[in-house]
């Protein structure tokens, strides 16, 4: 073999092994040489901001889907916490809302995790309820109409529109997420065993380790994670809202799988689906300055995950 | 003029990303003959069939088939080429008819509807011209392992194999179903079919066999006739070096009778099941397929839900609930089968051993002790003998041998008091059998109770102190040392 022939193969080798990472540097190629103002400030931090929903909820998914299941239910607890953090901060302090608010979210989310884990209640079946149910109790609790904050709400838009070194308050909540699950799935037994359970759950369970808990767990993180992701929503446009959020937890999944995650479970990780997060978000942003409607802009959103996809297939006939 | 063999592998090569899994190797055989493929553990069995079937590709070498040099990229090519495989592991859907099992390849085929009445007739006709009599509507997960078994044959049958690889035939079925399937070997063999036939039993190499290749370390270390060579020659063959005791002797001390389960009944499959197990001591369970010896195991272990039944350890009444509940009492099991309940196969070595142990190895926060866990792991697999390159390898590239290694790890790194072993040594060579009943002797005289089923009577006599004989659910019988033969076991079980 010529030593060309070597790099090249070399090359290929590294491409498909980092494929979300090499995906996402094309992506940021395409994007700023057909657009000037793509690298700018303002456009990046609005990209950011306007993902770090998706992100924080993501990396919740992400556990879920290492532990083999799958979770419909976190649109609706967006939409469900956006409107119970709305109606709070009226009778009390912002403090008291917000915890309330992801107590709500993780307690949705604990419904989800003993149908799963006790029932063995097929997860999109028992997340697909939640999802009914959640959105539900918006409309509800809002009586269908958005609630507007008051001014004990002011504290919130200030951290929704905030700054921090020139990095809006969301997305800095977004990478502390996103190290959390980080850190949990690489240097935790939580971490361990959730990746264990997708690549064999009766191992697990034969090994003495009590599943259900794990299983349970899992949903409830995404719970919370969504309630914050619901917060946040609130906090940038200033109202309690129970119809945002539909066809969230669509590309939210989609996100995962772009970065690489597997269905089945056993297989995904922190950073690449961080990455999958950037490039759902950087096709809406891309398209959006190009000024392109949003039909197309969904077919084409729908492509690129079908090459995603197809490349991290490239890598399983790799190994084989 | 026919050529004189049906088959021939000349040099094939093959490895996995610098390791050599087979070099130059080169196997012939003849129509009508029964070549058996014998070697210890990664000695290169599974990987020369899968590149004769076509389930993996190999790098160098040449495959003639009736003379004529053929190429087999994949396993369609295989199936064309004439040549069929059964694995240990059957091919066929638990949820379809026997009929519709066989003739499943031929789905493919360009017609609309099906022909249910042919179909079945041609089936019940390639079983009956078998020997045996199964009815083609019964859905396969209602069938006998053996007859399951049956199945496979036939549906390699129905596609005019010229070669039929048979991956350890005999080591799910209980003794009297091997001979059945021995006898469907020689009609096969009558009919001009070559098979080649990987068996760790080398005892069954002379009842069936006409010639015999033997690899070491992916290399042929001999090829003869088999009335040219005996037992012990082939060992020295496969591990190099000779094999004196095949169960290691080892000195019994019993002490208390520290473990006992009484009445454990799980619906209609276990019936009242007592026994007890002394201190040091290893207690065999034995019976035909069927006979309820796993579901009892599991039963105890909680991995299946019983309806009654008290376990008793040091004295003290168990309450267990769960598979959690079992370990934290002190109880470990080595599932019957490990790719599915023993083994998590995607992650490494040291994840899968510091499973169990996993609370001792991190500190209050949930965070893992990377030395401590990397310490743990490398002395079980050192203790054990665990042959990879370090610790973070893929157990998935392991053999059948160091995976079991990897499981038995798993329990004797949180020192449980009794242990129950599922048919430890299935799908295992010789070489990394007896280093498996060497651990088990050990673990013994450390004055754990060891608990062992296993449907090879020669293995169980050979190992245990007892043996527990059951037979539909029921004890049968508890047979002491010095009243061990084969043939009253034998009857026992059969009843």
């Amino acid at each position: 073999m010529s030593i060309t022939k070597k790099r090249v193969l070399k090359a290929l080798h590294f491409l498909i092994e980092y494929d979300t990472l090499v995906i996402f540097l094309i992506m940021v190629i395409i994007s700023s040489t057909i657009s000037d103002v793509f690298f700018t400030h303002t456009n990046i931090s609005n990209l950011l901001r306007q993902v770090s929903g998706i992100g924080i909820i993501s990396m919740g998914m992400l556990l879920v889907i290492l532990t083999g299941g799958i979770d419909l239910s976190v649109g609706s607890i967006v939409a469900l916490t956006s409107v119970l953090c709305g109606s709070f901060l009226l009778y009390m302090p912002v403090a008291i809302a917000l915890i309330c608010s992801v107590i709500a979210g993780v307690a949705i989310g604990s419904f989800s995790g003993y149908l799963i884990s006790v029932h063995r209640i097929a997860p999109f079946i028992a997340t697909l309820a939640l999802m009914t149910i959640s959105r539900g109790l918006g409309f509800i609790i809002s009586k269908g109409s958005p609630i507007i904050l008051n001014t004990s709400g002011s504290a919130l838009i200030n951290f929704g529109s905030g700054y921090l070194l020139g990095i809006p308050y969301p997305v800095f909540l977004m990478f502390i997420v996103f190290i959390l699950v980080f850190i949990i799935l690489k240097y935790t037994v939580f971490g361990r065993i959730i990746i264990a359970i997708g690549s064999n759950e009766e191992a697990v369970r034969l090994s003495g380790i009590k599943l259900k808990y794990y299983k349970f767990m899992v949903y409830c993180i995404t719970g919370g994670f969504a309630a914050i992701a619901g917060i946040i929503s609130t906090s940038r446009t200033g109202v309690g809202s129970p119809i945002i959020g539909v066809g969230l937890e669509l590309d939210v999944i989609a996100a995962v799988v772009i970065g690489g995650a597997n269905l089945s479970g056993g297989k995904g990780s922190a950073v690449n689906t961080l990455l999958g997060v950037l490039i759902l978000g950087m096709i809406g942003n891309i398209m959006n300055l190009q000024d392109i409607p949003a039909y197309p802009q969904q077919v084409i959103k729908g492509l690129i995950i079908i090459v995603a996809v197809l490349l991290q297939g490239l890598q399983t006939k790799k190994k084989l | 003029m026919s050529p004189e063999y049906r088959v021939e592998l000349l040099n094939v090569s093959k490895s996995f990303g610098g390791i050599n899994a087979l070099q130059k190797v080169t196997l012939k055989s003849k129509p009508g003959e029964i070549h058996a493929l014998v070697g210890e553990n990664g000695a290169g069995k599974s990987t020369l069939v899968k590149i004769l079937s076509g389930a993996c590709k190999k790098d160098n070498g040449i495959i003639k088939i009736d003379g004529v040099e053929v190429e087999i990229k994949n396993p369609q090519d295989g199936r064309k080429a004439g040549i069929g495989i059964i694995y240990q592991e059957f091919s066929l859907v638990p949820d379809l008819s026997v009929s519709e099992n066989i003739y499943l390849h031929t789905l493919s085929e360009k017609k609309i509807f099906m022909r249910w009445q042919k179909m079945n007739r041609n089936a019940n006709e390639l079983i009956t011209s078998l020997g045996f009599a199964i009815n083609p509507l019964t859905k396969i997960r209602d069938l006998s392992i053996a007859d399951q078994q049956i199945v496979e044959i036939a549906k390699a049958l129905s596609e005019n194999v010229k070669i039929l690889i048979l991956d350890e035939p005999t080591a799910v079925l209980a003794p009297n179903e091997t001979s059945l399937l021995f006898d469907v070997l020689k009609r096969l063999k009558q009919k001009g079919v070559t098979i080649i036939y990987i068996s760790h039993r080398i005892e069954e190499i002379f009842i069936i066999a006409d010639s015999i290749t033997v690899l070491k370390d992916g290399r042929v270390s001999g090829c003869y006739l088999v009335p040219e060579i005996n037992k012990e020659d082939i060992i020295k063959l496969m591990i190099g070096r000779k094999l004196n005791a095949y169960f290691p002797k080892r000195e019994i001390i019993h002490g208390d009778e520290i473990f006992k389960v009484e009445n454990i009944c799980v619906r209609d499959k276990v019936k009242n099941v007592t026994f007890s197990v002394h201190e040091g001591e290893i207690l065999g369970i034995t019976g035909l397929v069927g006979s309820g010896r796993t579901e009892t195991v599991r039963a105890i272990f909680s991995a299946d839900k019983k309806k009654s039944g008290t376990i008793r350890l040091n004295g003290v009444d168990l309450n267990i609930a769960s598979p959690a509940d079992a370990v934290s009492s002190g109880l470990g099991l080595v599932p019957e089968d490990r790719k599915n309940q023993g083994i998590i196969l995607p992650m490494s070595i040291k994840c899968n051993i510091s499973l169990t142990n996993l609370g001792r190895l991190s500190n209050k926060l949930g965070f893992i002790k990377n030395k401590k866990e990397n310490c743990y792991t490398l002395q079980l697999m050192e203790k054990l003998a665990i042959k990879a390159e370090s610790s973070e390898v893929i157990v998935s590239d392991l053999s059948g041998g160091n995976q079991q290694k990897v499981i038995l790890a798993k329990w004797l790194g949180i020192d449980c008091k009794v242990l129950f072993l599922d048919e430890p040594t299935r799908g295992i060579d010789v070489g990394a059998k007896v280093e498996i009943y060497n651990l088990i002797n050990e673990l013994a005289a450390k004055g754990m109770c060891i608990v062992m089923i296993s449907s090879e009577i020669l293995e169980v006599m050979g190992v245990c102190d007892r043996i527990l004989v059951m037979k539909e659910g029921a004890v049968q019988d508890m047979i002491e040392k010095d009243e061990f033969s084969v043939e009253h076991i034998l009857r026992i079980a059969v009843g």
